[in-house]
C-alpha cells in the first residue's frame, strides 16, 4: 500500500532525470577526459605513444628532426596511461573535459590513419637520413685515421 | 488437447537486455524444451589481448569485455599478471580495489533487481530502483573518473587514489542509498503481487546447482555456499573487511532477489570498513620484468566466479589469455530452470538470472 501511495505521489514530484543537453549532467572534477599536451615542456621521448593502448597519440618528425604531437580524441579511451608514462611533469595532463561528438564530415578514421601513416613514414625517412649521415661521418673518420696511420 | 509450439525469443526482444537467443518448446503454456545461443557478441578479445596489446595494456582491453563488471575483469587480469611477475602489491591498492569492486556490485545488483521488477510488470518500481541506483553510478564516476569504464586496476596496483572530499561524498551518498535500499528491500519481501511472480518460480535445488556447476547469486540462493571471496584471502583481504557469505534456501526468483539485497547490505559494511581502515602505501608497484609462465586468478564478480588464465613467454605480449565469465558457467543452469515453467514466467526468471552476454561471448 505504501508503495502504491508513493508511486502515486511521484506523479506530483519534479523529475529525477536531468534535461540534458539543456542542463548540465553530473560531472565530477575527477572525471577522466581529454588529454592536453604542452609542447614547451615535452622532451619528445615518445613514452606516451608507446604506453597508449589504442594508439591515440603519434609523433611526426620533420626532416630537421623537429617532432610534433598528434592526438585523436575519438581513438582515445581516456585511460590516463600516457600521463602516468610521461617522465616530465606537466607535459601531459588529463582534463575533465568531455570530447565533442564526432560528425561524419570529420572523416575521423581516414584522416587519422593518414596522419599515423605519414608520421611513421616521416620518422623512418628522418632515421634513414640520420643513419646515412652517421655512416658518412664514420667513413670520413675512418679515412682520416687511415691517412694518419699512413703518415706515421 | 496438447499442442507443441516452438517459440523463439531473442536475439532482440523487448524483455531481453542482452543479445541472447532462446527457443522454447511449449506444450500449451508449459515449457518442455529449451535451446540457447549465447554467442552473438563475440569480439575476439582474447586473441587481441594475446597479439595486439602489451601485457600492461591488456588490463584496459579486458575492462571493455563487460560494461557492468569492468572492474572485475581488470582486477582479475591484473591479479593473474601480478602472479606471473611475482609482484606483491601494497595493501592500500588492495583496499582500493575492494572499494570499487563493492561499489560496482551495488550498481550491478540494483540493475538486476530493477529489471526483475520491470519484467514482472512493475514499471514504477523499476524507475524507483534506477533512480536510487544513480547514487552508486555517481560515486563510481567520482572515484574512478568514469561511469562505466573504470580503468581502475592496472598491473601492479590501482590508477588513482581517493581524497578526503571523495571519502566524505562516499559516506554521505551511501548512507542515503542505504535507507533507499531498506525501503526497496521491504517492497521485495512483502509486496503480495510481486510474491506471486517470484515465490516458487524458476527454482533449482542445491543438488541441481551442484550438478550444473552454477555459480554466484544463483547458487547461493539455492543454499550452495560458494563465493570466491570466501577463499581467496591471499589476493584480496575480504574477511578482514567484513565479508559475509549470504545464502538463501529456496532457490527461486524470490531467493535470488533476497541474496542480492543482503549482499548489497554487506557491501555497505565492507565499504565502510575499507574507508575506516585505509592503510598507507604505494598505489602502484612497478616492475620492469616481462611475464613468464602460466597463472590463473579468480574473483567474485557480481554474477559469480570470474576466472582468468594467462600465459607469458618472457616478451611484452602474452601468449594466451583465457576468460571464463560467470554467465558462461551458468548457461547450463539457465536451460534447466526454464523446463516445466509457464511461458509467462520467462521474463522475470530471465531477469533474475542476470545474464551478461558480453562477458560470455567476449
Ligand atoms: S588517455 Fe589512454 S587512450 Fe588516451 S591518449 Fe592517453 S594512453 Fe592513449
Ligand atoms: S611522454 Fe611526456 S615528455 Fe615524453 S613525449 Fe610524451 S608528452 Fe612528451
Amino acid at each position: 500500500m505504501t508503495t502504491f501511495l508513493k508511486a502515486l505521489g511521484n506523479l506530483f514530484r519534479t523529475p529525477a532525470t536531468v534535461p540534458y543537453p539543456f542542463a548540465p549532467t553530473y560531472l565530477p572534477d575527477t572525471y577522466r577526459g581529454l588529454i592536453k599536451h604542452d609542447a614547451s615542456l615535452c622532451i619528445w621521448c615518445r613514452k606516451c605513444e608507446t604506453a597508449c593502448p589504442p594508439g591515440a597519440i603519434v609523433f611526426s618528425q620533420a626532416m630537421d628532426g623537429k617532432q610534433a604531437y598528434h592526438y585523436n580524441t575519438h581513438v582515445c579511451i581516456y585511460c590516463g596511461e600516457c600521463v602516468r608514462a610521461c617522465p616530465k611533469a606537466g607535459a601531459l595532463i588529463q582534463t575533465n573535459e568531455m570530447a565533442a561528438p564526432v560528425t561524419a564530415e570529420a572523416k575521423i578514421n581516414h584522416s587519422w590513419n593518414g596522419i599515423v601513416k605519414e608520421a611513421l613514414a616521416g620518422r623512418e625517412a628522418y632515421a634513414a637520413e640520420r643513419r646515412k649521415a652517421a655512416a658518412a661521418v664514420a667513413a670520413a673518420k675512418a679515412a682520416e685515421k687511415a691517412a694518419a696511420e699512413k703518415k706515421d | 488437447m496438447k499442442r507443441t509450439l516452438t517459440i523463439p525469443m531473442g536475439s532482440q526482444h523487448i524483455a531481453l537486455l542482452e543479445p541472447l537467443h532462446f527457443r522454447f518448446t511449449c506444450e500449451n503454456e508449459k515449457i518442455v524444451g529449451v535451446d540457447a545461443d549465447v554467442g552473438y557478441v563475440h569480439r575476439g578479445i582474447e586473441l587481441a589481448c594475446a597479439s595486439k596489446f602489451k601485457f600492461r595494456q591488456v588490463s584496459f582491453v579486458v575492462g571493455r569485455v563487460c560494461g557492468l563488471c569492468s572492474i572485475s575483469h581488470t582486477t582479475a587480469y591484473s591479479q593473474a599478471a601480478e602472479r606471473l611477475l611475482g609482484l606483491d602489491i601494497s595493501k592500500k591498492a588492495k583496499y582500493l580495489r575492494i572499494l570499487v569492486i563493492e561499489l560496482d556490485r551495488l550498481h550491478s545488483h540494483l540493475l538486476c533487481l530493477a529489471h526483475t521488477a520491470e519484467n514482472t510488470g512493475f514499471e514504477a518500481l523499476f524507475m524507483q530502483i534506477m533512480r536510487d541506483r544513480e547514487a552508486s553510478m555517481e560515486l563510481l564516476e567520482l572515484v574512478t573518473g568514469n561511469r562505466v569504464q573504470f580503468d581502475y586496476s592496472c598491473v601492479g596496483g590501482v590508477t588513482r587514489d581517493i581524497t578526503t572530499d571523495i571519502e566524505k561524498e562516499l559516506t554521505r551518498k551511501l548512507a542515503k542509498l542505504k535507507t533507499d535500499l531498506e525501503e526497496l528491500y521491504e517492497v521485495f519481501r512483502t509486496n503480495w503481487s510481486l510474491s506471486l511472480r517470484y515465490k516458487g518460480v524458476g527454482a533449482l535445488n542445491a543438488q541441481q546447482i551442484k550438478e550444473l556447476n552454477a555459480v554466484g547469486p544463483l547458487a547461493r540462493a539455492a543454499g550452495v555456499a560458494i563465493d570466491v571471496r570466501s577463499d581467496t584471502e591471499d589476493l584480496l583481504p575480504w574477511k578482514e573487511v567484513g565479508y559475509k557469505m549470504m545464502v538463501e534456501q529456496t532457490g527461486d526468483v524470490y531467493a535470488r532477489n533476497i541474496v542480492r539485497f543482503r549482499e548489497m547490505f554487506n557491501s555497505f559494511e565492507i565499504i565502510e570498513n575499507v574507508l575506516r581502515g585505509m592503510p598507507q602505501g604505494d598505489l602502484v608497484t612497478e616492475t620492469k620484468a616481462n611475464p613468464q609462465g602460466e597463472a590463473v586468478s579468480r574473483l567474485e564478480a557480481p554474477r559469480g566466479e570470474l576466472f582468468y588464465y594467462i600465459k607469458g613467454n618472457n616478451t611484452p605480449v602474452l601468449e594466451r589469455v583465457k576468460i571464463k565469465a560467470p554467465t558462461f558457467s551458468n548457461v547450463a543452469a539457465f536451460i534447466e530452470i526454464f523446463k516445466g515453467q509457464e511461458y509467462a514466467s520467462v521474463p522475470p526468471i530471465l531477469a533474475s538470472l542476470d545474464p551478461c552476454l558480453s562477458c560470455t561471448a567476449r
